[in-house]
């Protein structure tokens, strides 16, 4: 604990330690006072910096590492998020053999017995992984059994990719993106901003990229056949059936590389996709070394190869890419392994963290075949569906109870410190493999220090600071190996290429991922970004698709692909490429969790082995329906809102092109005729007021990741409410996205729904009005402003009238229709509506587990009270307070020199503009002339949401800018 | 033109030469105590009665369960949601203070402009008044989130020792329908102590003597009494008249004050005043045409005095058909992109159905009064009054669910279903209404006997003609 | 008709009453009466006959005027209430041990006179109309439960179908005989003797 002073404090696993009672305060340590503790985690293989806060030894906040090289202190959903699945009632709370608690000392009994001296006929399956320390341990554990095979299986890692790069340099090779000194991307269904474990790096960059102000402005292409988060954020999209991707492929290799690859395929582009892929080359071309060409993970290996080739060709390598070589990996494929098992090759499985009985490829039929295993162990956090079929079940410890280490993108080496005691025991996976594998040490923090040092010991100087940074300076392991010339692996061939079927494409949820985070109630709540749907998945069609086959929102269709088929409600999205259906994997987890259980469908059978993410399909509706909880309504064009909609979008959206800009640098004041309103009172003008709080979202970056609303969900206790009451309307969220399309027109006066021009995304938060609308109708000055311009909410004060919410043009108020901390989160709860189950009773033990997460400096909402935003003021008195104790201490004459006690610009950061990876929300004092968010608030793109209301904002947009080629004539209308 | 002879059975003909009696087959003031009070000093009332007050009070019992419920739950039980966090309660809230409307401006209004005919139908019109209030009051009290705490709307220091915000239009509600409360319970019961004096006068058993005896405040038709009585029946009146008025422009207010685009409109008050009107008389139709026939009160409540009511239907079913012309007129001109929307999506939006319902009820139903022949046929009366009832109740539908479904942000959109919980509350609300009704006309006076009895041409001491000062206002009639 | 047989004792008499059966009658008794110089007589009516009480010479109430006090307490109560509560200047009032709260709301001005019409209107209503009802009550001195008219079974008619004439004993005036030959100049139906 004397270690706290360092920040440091938080390793609580020095052999034979335990949390006890203070006897005296340790010196430095002041409770109540929360601390900061730097920390990594393994996500899809890349080492996730993060900086945790605990509260009194109780992890409450995940922030990103501001040392870390890819989140320089911004985080993504999944990262905010991790702190919940730390409390989450379901996990695994000991050993179990055949379903029955065990011990540790049981399972290490029962190995010595059964396992193979040798290794023979024993395969490990082990998800992707980054740490040093873990592969070290597989290599111990492969002298140890030699005969042993290791696969590793992670149902989206871009195996593709790892093959095409394996063509182009031999090895085991990742790219590495820096979007930022990129003027011209070119994405090939690469979701590059969407969810994944380089999204906080890929969109800073990007977002780096997109500011005329300092004379940057990159043009994105995208040719995708579902609207990915990255197509919504494109300058230049084609949305395209994946068969045709491949053409774009072709094309690009005829200008570029000239393989000459040959593609027998049926579609073909259209006139105006060809010209479209001619510019796209010709802008390329043009950017030379600023160039990017980016391939997806749904891309053949060849596609991969030729990225990487055509970026050397135009000297992009080491400017916005270079390489890395990744340690690890297995001997074999979770295929063949899969195979072995089913010809009786293999008697025993090993399957260390992951959930392959769940998320392998449908035509392995995994769970049966680890079934059939006479030895069979799973390491988990929670009991899930691959423990079911396992003999042996391993509780593993989080993250945040043991040490570990990992490798940023570039390779950087990061340390892993615990947070808290183990609630439960469990193990971590380097630990596990030392238990397997006989090590005579086996706890984490030993194992990982003698990774990183093997003379070190817990003094050693250097050690401790890469403990405390969490990361290790100067350790990248950045490269630019040349490409290979010669494509050694056969001819070019593309799922569903020929077929006249609809394709089907899988793509990754940004809510649950692959389905780790599936029983974790915030992802579950987490509107997707671009269908706003929550708690379920749905297969998603283009309109015009939807049409043809006579198919709604709700409908239930039939999905077959090859012989596997599953039962899923449609969806249709604009923007999604005809006769595609897109599916999103992740949902439809059967283990038992109070959370999970019964939200979407499991489309992992669906999957082939072969080529995991396209294929073709075929679907018949079934007649029934399904309700879908979006948190935005979705009316069809030819309605009335849906009229109305699309005609207001202009005024509350603004967005223009570069050339606008250039031309008319406050085109967005020009939006509209807002009259000047004229108070007929002299309004309060905060007498004495010291400071004046202001916020600015910059729309031209926002890509609507969602991390500001994971943020927002972890910092204020915001309940979650089920999907049952996200149906009618009362989901909690502080902070939402809005998302718009807007349609081009259809040729005589109206829109055209099958024509998308562009898709609005806008965050919306409380807008803090001058003139607040909500305050004068509330009866009992339940929400008032504050002298700093705050509009605050009282909520001992409120009584519920809800007339605040009906009187607030932005709708950002919410309201606690029930007790939310009191009621199952998913499941429909009966006549009287509380069931206090997941929050307060869990199964055996740990009483109020999910109470630990809550953040003590913000008040938890009884039924019956209103809420909203409260520019985290409670963020805002920590460092007020903090400066006005410094300011007291100050000389008279330095006192009378700040008479205003000014915080400085940026010390304070709500919890949205914190996690924010674009840097898109700034907040701060408008008072100070020369703060950010004062600069941006004069900024010539800054407008004001419904200013004709003179309600005086104070939070403003600053317009979005888009790219287009040549100007953006071709979509000029469509735009204002 | 020539003078008709006046039928003794009908006299809803207009002759400027003679004036239209007021009550029928009566000659002597006796016979008139006797019918009025037939039904109370019956021994046992109609099975009918009792039928209805099963029902009714059925109804009640519901009510309060359904508020327990929510009391225990929170207003989750209801269809609220977020972009309309007022629904079922506040329609219903708003639709029974129209209700209550009708008594006290027949006893007020009427009466400062000398309308005789309204004596045969004030008392029971107060009564539904107060019971109609009634329920329009329980439905802001249940309806917000922490009712325990609904007290806070009171000035009264509470323990944080804060006080209102006399800034918002829901506080103004709370005095003005308080305010109205009281001056329409203290109007009807000032009006009533005459007669429970007549009824204890004529008890038949010691309790009811004691009952009335102590509710009539041993009132004994003195002279003296009766100068000041009148004085003040005429200063309430006085001061109910601008109060109706004010009462329902002050609901309107709840609405216009806001910004909302289809409630922030300065033509509410005018046009909830007029709506209110409209709804009150065709509730007092609704509950006066059966009365009439069971408690067999045709002498007093005749055909002319139906016929009045059509009349003044007709008058305010118009004028609120003037508002809704109106609203869109001003949508339209005003050029303001959410207005027009605002009206444009009523009309044809998602909630079209609910407009046309309203349109259909509320401005074609009344026109038909232009006829004599619907203003004289009990059935097209009745089924007029309950047309305009429902109408009145979706107008408010209209207001309050429409404008807050699709405001200004089109991501904040949705749209509002009740819950059961709503639906069966406000059914409740009925059986509560008529429970207190049903007990009314069986234990109070229903007609005001003492105002009649003065409206007789008996009652008047100069029969021969010369008179003194102000009666001869009271003469054109 | 001759005169009533009388069986009260002269202490006990509280009065004689006439009693008539219609209008013209008892105002035609009142005019007499008031002409004849009483003081101390009434009319029982079951309605309010027009003009009676001016042919009994009763004189104009105050009540319109009590009413006026009523509703100006009550304008004044509203007005002091709200800007009280809601705009209330500390600094000014620092002595006085009262809070007042000065609630930022929308930007409006503290002392929002436009939103404080509307209370203080219907606090100006509610208090006269108060006073109206309970000024009434007060000046006919109701409740009263007990009075000599309301025992005499006969008067019981007097709020249904009959009119009476009261004379109290109490009058300077009264004389029982002189009283009796008045009211049966009057030709009433009867006349009664009525009992403390």
């Amino acid at each position: 604990m004397a270690l706290a002073g360092l920040g440091v404090g938080g390793c609580r696993r020095w052999p034979r330690e335990h949390i006890v009672p203070y006897a005296h305060r340790p010196e430095g340590r002041m409770p109540g006072i929360p601390e900061h503790y730097a920390s990594c985690f393994d996500f899809g293989g890349i080492a996730q910096g993060v900086l945790v806060t605990s509260n009194d030894g109780r992890p409450t906040k995940i922030e990103g590492n501001p040392e870390h090289p890819d989140s320089r202190g911004a985080s993504d959903a999944f990262t905010q998020a991790a702190v919940l699945d730390l409390y989450d009632p379901d996990r695994s709370r000991s050993v179990t053999y055949g379903g029955k608690p065990s011990s540790l000392a049981a399972f290490k009994e029962w190995l010595s017995m059964y396992l193979p001296e040798h290794g023979e006929g024993i395969a490990v399956i082990s998800e992707s992984s980054s740490s040093p320390t873990f592969h070290r341990m597989q290599r111990a554990f492969m002298r140890q059994y030699p005969q042993a095979v290791w696969a590793e299986h992670d149902p989206l890692a871009n195996t593709n990719e790892r093959e095409g790069l394996q063509h182009a340099f031999g090895g085991n090779w990742m790219p590495v993106h820096d979007f930022s000194k990129a003027e011209v991307i070119v994405s090939l269904d690469a979701d590059f901003l969407g969810a994944g474990p380089m999204q906080v790096a890929n969109t800073r960059g990007w977002a780096s990229g997109r500011n005329p102000k300092n004379g940057t402005m990159s043009r994105m292409w995208i040719a995708e056949s579902a609207l990915s988060i990255t197509g919504a954020n494109a300058d230049e999209r084609q949305a395209m059936r994946p068969a045709l991707l491949a053409q774009i492929t072709e094309q690009l290799d005829s200008h570029f590389t000239r393989m000459g690859i040959g593609i027998q395929d049926s579609h073909h582009l259209n006139s105006e996709q060809h010209a479209w892929v001619e510019k796209m080359v010709a802008d390329l071309k043009h950017a030379g070394k600023h160039g990017l060409v980016v391939a997806g993970a749904s891309q053949l290996p060849i596609t991969h190869y030729l990225a990487a080739y055509i970026n050397e060709k135009i000297g992009a390598v080491g400017t916005t890419v270079s390489y890395r070589t990744l340690e690890g990996g297995g001997n074999t494929s979770i295929a063949d392994v899969a195979k072995s098992m089913k010809a009786g090759d293999l008697h025993g499985v090993m399957i260390i963290g992951g959930n392959p009985a769940y998320d392998a490829p449908g035509d392995l039929d995994m769970a049966k075949a680890i079934a059939s295993m006479r030895i069979s162990v799973h390491l988990s956090g929670d009991a899930n569906e691959t423990s079911e079929v396992c003999k042996w079940h391993i509780n593993r410890a989080h993250w945040m109870e043991s040490w570990s280490d990992g490798r940023s993108a570039d390779g950087t080496l990061c340390i892993a410190q615990p947070l808290i005691q183990p609630l439960f025991g469990g193990l971590s996976p380097a630990e596990f493999l030392a238990v397997l594998s006989g090590e005579e040490t086996t706890d984490s923090h030993t194992l990982v220090r003698t990774t990183f040092d093997p003379s070190a010991d817990r003094w050693n100087a250097p050690w401790r600071s890469a403990v405390h940074d969490g990361v290790v300076a100067n350790t990248a392991t950045l490269e630019t190996p040349p490409v290979n010339r010669t494509w050694s692996g056969g001819l070019y061939k593309v799922g569903g290429t020929g077929s006249k079927l609809p394709a089907v494409v899988f793509v990754p949820s940004g809510s649950v991922w692959d389905g780790r985070l599936a029983n974790n109630g915030w992802m579950q709540e987490l509107p997707d970004a671009i269908t706003k749907l929550t708690w379920d998945n749905a297969a998603l069609l283009s309109p015009k698709t939807a049409e043809e086959y006579g198919l709604k929102q709700g409908d239930m269709v039939n999905v077959s692909v090859g012989g596997n088929s599953v039962k899923i409600v449609v969806l249709p999205v604009p923007g999604t490429a005809d006769d595609v259906v897109v599916l999103p994997l992740g949902y439809g987890r059967t283990f038992n969790g109070h959370v999970c259980t019964g939200a979407g469908v499991n489309v992992y059978p669906l999957r082939n082995s072969k080529n995991p993410w396209v294929d073709t399909a075929r679907w018949e509706p079934t007649g029934d329906t399904y309700p879908l909880a979006t948190t935005q309504m979705h009316f069809g064009i030819d309605t009335i809102p849906g009229r109305g909609t699309q005609e207001r979008l202009p005024l509350l959206y603004r967005e223009g092109t570069l050339q606008q800009y250039k031309h008319d640098p406050d085109f967005a004041k020009h939006v509209g005729h807002t009259l000047h309103s004229l108070s007929i009172f002299d309004e309060q003008q905060f007498k004495g007021a010291k400071y004046k709080w202001g916020m600015s979202i910059d729309l031209s970056t926002c890509t609507g990741c969602n991390a500001c609303v994971a943020a927002c969900h972890a910092e204020n206790n915001i309940p979650i409410v089920g999907k049952d009451q996200v149906l009618m309307g009362r989901e909690m969220h502080w902070i939402r996205i809005d998302r718009y399309f807007a349609f081009g027109e259809d040729g005589h006066g109206g829109w055209d729904g099958n024509n998308l021009k562009s898709v609005a995304i806008q965050p919306l938060t409380c807008h803090h009005c001058e003139n607040a609308p909500c305050e004068e109708v509330c009866p009992v000055a339940a929400t008032v402003h504050d002298t700093d311009g705050l509009n605050v909410m009282v909520y001992n004060r409120c009584i519920g009238t809800r007339y605040c919410s009906n009187n607030c043009p932005f709708k950002v108020r919410r309201f606690n229709y029930f007790d939310f901390f009191r009621r199952e989160p998913l499941r429909s709860t009966g006549f009287l509506q509380v069931q206090p189950d997941y929050y307060v009773k869990t199964q055996s033990g740990g009483k109020t587990l999910r109470a630990m997460q809550f953040n003590p400096d913000v008040t938890v909402r009884m039924r019956g009270v209103m809420e909203k935003c409260t520019f985290c003021t409670q963020r805002i008195q920590k460092v007020k307070i903090a400066t006005k104790n410094a300011w007291v201490k100050k000389s008279p004459a330095q006192k009378s020199a700040d008479p205003r006690v000014a915080i400085q610009d940026g010390s304070i950061l709500t919890a949205c503009q914190q996690a924010c990876p674009a840097g898109a929300i700034v907040f701060g004092d408008l008072m100070d002339k020369n703060s950010h968010v004062s600069t941006l608030h004069d900024d010539s793109r800054s407008y004001e949401m419904l200013s004709e209301l003179n309600i005086k904002s104070r939070l403003k947009f600053l317009a979005r800018l888009t790219n287009p080629v040549d100007g953006g004539a071709s979509t000029e209308g469509s735009r204002h | 033109m020539t003078t008709l002879p006046i039928n003794e059975t009908d006299n809803t003909h207009e002759n400027p030469h003679v004036r239209a009696t007021l009550v029928l087959n009566h000659s002597d003031f006796g016979s008139v105590t006797n019918t009025i009070l037939k039904v109370n000093e019956s021994s046992r009332p109609p099975k009918s009665w009792y039928l209805a007050l099963a029902i009714s009070f059925s109804l009640m019992s519901m009510l309060g369960a359904l508020i327990g419920y929510l009391f225990f739950t929170g207003v989750g039980v209801w269809g609220n949601n977020n972009p309309v966090a007022w629904g079922y309660p506040i329609v219903n809230f708003v639709f029974w203070v129209g209700i209550g409307h009708a008594g006290t401006l027949i006893s007020a209004i009427l009466f400062l402009f000398r309308q005789k005919w309204r004596t045969a139908i004030n008392r029971f019109a107060e009564a539904m008044t107060i019971f109609a209030v009634i329920c329009a009051g329980t439905f802001p009290g249940i309806h917000v989130g922490r009712v325990w705490f609904a007290y806070w709307l009171f000035p009264i220091p509470n323990q944080m020792d804060l006080w209102p915000q006399f800034r918002s239009p829901l506080l103004w509600d709370v005095f003005a329908v308080g305010t109205y409360f009281t001056v329409s319970l203290l109007f009807w019961y000032l009006g009533m102590i005459p007669d429970l004096a007549t009824m204890r006068d004529r008890a038949t058993t010691r309790v009811k003597q004691i009952a009335y005896g102590i509710v009539s405040l041993g009132w004994r038709g003195s002279m003296r009494h009766w100068h000041r009585y009148e004085r003040a029946y005429l200063l309430l009146a006085a001061l109910a008249t601008p109060l109706v008025l004010s009462v329902h422009s002050v609901v309107s207010f709840d609405f216009a004050v806001s910004q909302l685009p289809g409630w922030h409109s300065t033509i509410f008050p005018p046009y909830f005043v007029a709506g209110a009107i409209f709804s009150g008389f065709a509730m007092v139709m609704t509950l006066a045409i059966p009365a009439r026939e069971l408690w067999g009160l045709k002498d007093f409540i005749t055909m002319r005095h139906l016929e009045n009511m059509c009349k003044i239907i007709l008058f305010t079913g118009s004028i609120v058909g003037y508002a809704y012309t109106m609203e869109f007129f001003i949508a339209w001109y005003s050029g303001e992109l959410y207005e027009s929307f605002a009206f444009i999506n009523r009309a044809f939006g998602p909630y079209s159905w609910a407009y046309w319902i309203m349109v259909s009820c509320n401005v074609i139903t009344p026109q038909i009064f232009w006829f004599k022949k619907a203003r004289n046929s009990i059935v097209i009366m009745f089924t007029a009054s309950l047309l305009v009832n429902v109408g009145m109740w979706f107008e408010r539908f209209v207001i309050v669910i429409t404008s807050l479904a699709n405001d200004f942000l089109p991501s904040s959109w949705g749209m509002y279903e009740p819950s059961w919980v709503d639906i069966l509350t406000f059914l409740g609300s009925f059986g509560l209404f008529m429970t207190f009704f049903l007990l009314f006309i069986r234990f109070l006076p229903v007609l005001a006997i003492a105002e009649i009895k003065a409206v007789m041409p008996q009652a008047n001491p100069h029969p021969h003609g010369h008179d003194d000062g102000p009666s001869t206002v009271e003469e054109d009639e | 008709m001759t005169g009533v047989t009388s069986n009260v004792a002269r202490e006990d008499l509280y009065g004689l009453a006439a009693e008539f059966s219609d209008t013209p009658g008892i105002f035609h008794a009142a005019e007499q009466t008031h002409a004849a110089g009483y003081k101390w007589f009434d009319c029982l009516v079951p309605f309010a006959v027009h003009g009676l009480d001016r042919a009994m010479g009763v004189k104009m109430t105050i009540l319109p005027i009590l009413v006026f006090f009523g509703g100006f307490t009550g304008l004044l109560a509203a007005c002091v209430l709200q800007v009280f509560t809601n705009s209330l200047q500390f600094d000014i009032w620092a002595v006085v041990p009262l809070v007042g709260y000065q609630f930022d709301v929308s930007g409006k001005p503290f002392l929002g006179a436009a939103a404080f019409v509307p209370i203080a209107f219907e606090m100006t209503v509610l208090f006269a109309a108060l006073t109206a009802v309970f000024g009434t009550f007060f000046l006919n001195k109701l409740p009263m439960f007990y009075h000599p008219v309301l025992k005499h079974p006969a008067l019981a008619r007097a709020t249904d179908d009959r009119f009476y004439l009261v004379i109290e004993a109490k009058d300077p005036k009264f004389n029982r005989d002189d009283v009796e030959a008045f009211l049966l100049s009057l030709n009433p139906d009867s006349v009664i003797e009525l009992e403390k």
